[in-house]
């Protein structure tokens, strides 16, 4: 009887140690992207390459992948076909990927994006004026912005956002009832 | 008659000017010395005016590549680098120097974010494995260029301080040579 109850008790302390370990390693942050706590995160009203105005507080409601980046900028350049794999990876999700392009003019943008065969739009940040704001550390850079606004995480440099680890790893920050 | 013909040819001195790595266990520090016709191309190809151009062709540059190659966290600190020449202190501009000298010179919004964004930031994070660097301005100069680096580490800045240093950088330049 003895036997039994500390059989019991060695199980369920052995399943409450895996359920944690595997909880642990889900909510793993992947490589190159850091908690970054900031509190909400700083409004602004840009154009985007066909004109069009977006307000980043109009995106409440969604995850916001908000990178910043320049034609001029290698990793930049390199990191594009990943962010389209991305886009495609997150199509129909409630996540949204904004890019803003830092102090380039809007033929340099158009003609960059377009010559990458890339289905990306940018926001342009003519003057640099929203990029000094946010003050990302270097060139590329991207945040994550919670659906309530609060920016979450931060990556710098290029990295393989379509690739698995990345795409997981957002698409559980989708849902609310996992924690990160 | 034999008609001599005088070609100016500007050559990069690739010779005077090597890059330099310095290595230790916990970090790797790479410095590229550039000359002003390299540096004033980048900035031509990014439509920066002539003025600010000229100013730039007189400095000298360096960029600087760092990687924390260790698995605390290593943090960059700009005012805790020393640069000598032949010797003698030398003073690294700032950005904050840069910033009022464009705004003097009515240089666009735009441009002087481009700019800064060249610049090695003055204060940074490494988590490890990450890589980020930038560009150092100094004065010109023909003598040998040493740079002693502190670096603090761990998550608080409490760990062991790293110091790298070199003394083999040279200023990059281009070499106007004769030919007949």
């Amino acid at each position: 009887m003895k036997l039994k109850q500390t059989l019991t008790l060695l199980v369920f302390v052995l399943s409450l140690f895996s359920s944690l370990l595997l909880n642990a390693s889900n909510s793993k942050v992947p490589f190159g992207l850091r908690h970054y706590d900031i509190g909400s995160a700083q409004n602004f009203t840009l154009n985007d390459i066909d004109g069009e105005k977006f307000e980043l507080n109009n995106s409440k409601g969604n995850w916001v992948f908000l990178h910043f980046w320049a034609s001029w900028c290698g990793p930049c350049r390199e990191e594009m076909p990943a962010i389209q794999q991305l886009a495609d990876n997150m199509k129909g999700e409630k996540f949204q990927i904004v890019m803003i392009n830092t102090a380039e003019d809007e033929d340099t943008v158009f003609e960059f994006l377009g010559s990458i065969n890339v289905d990306l739009n940018s926001l342009l940040d003519v003057d640099g004026l929203v990029t000094e704001v946010w003050k990302p550390r270097g060139l590329p850079t991207s945040f994550l912005i919670d659906p309530k606004g609060k920016v979450k995480y931060q990556a710098i440099g290029g990295r393989e956002w379509g690739s698995p680890i990345y795409v997981n790893f957002l698409k559980k920050l989708l849902k609310p009832d996992d924690k990160l | 008659m034999l008609k001599i013909i005088t070609l100016m040819l500007v050559v990069t001195n690739i010779q005077a000017a090597q890059p330099v790595i310095v290595k230790t266990p916990e970090m790797e520090v790479d410095f590229t010395p550039r000359t002003a016709n390299q540096m004033g191309s980048f900035y031509e190809a990014r439509g920066f005016p002539k003025a600010m151009r000229d100013v730039l062709k007189q400095q000298c540059f360096i960029t600087v590549g760092i990687q924390n190659t260790s698995n605390e966290k290593i943090w960059l600190d700009m005012s805790n680098w020393r640069f000598t020449a032949g010797g003698k202190p030398i003073k690294r501009k700032h950005r904050d120097y840069w910033k009022q000298r464009w705004q003097n010179m009515g240089v666009p919004l735009s441009k002087q974010s481009t700019f800064r964004w060249t610049l090695i930031p003055e204060t940074l994070d490494y988590l490890p494995a990450e890589r980020e660097g930038g560009n150092i301005l100094l004065p010109f100069s023909d003598k040998p260029i040493s740079i002693t680096a502190t670096f603090a580490t761990g998550e608080n800045k409490q760990g062991e301080k790293i110091v790298i240093t070199t003394d083999k950088l040279l200023c990059a330049e281009d070499v106007e040579e004769d030919a007949e």
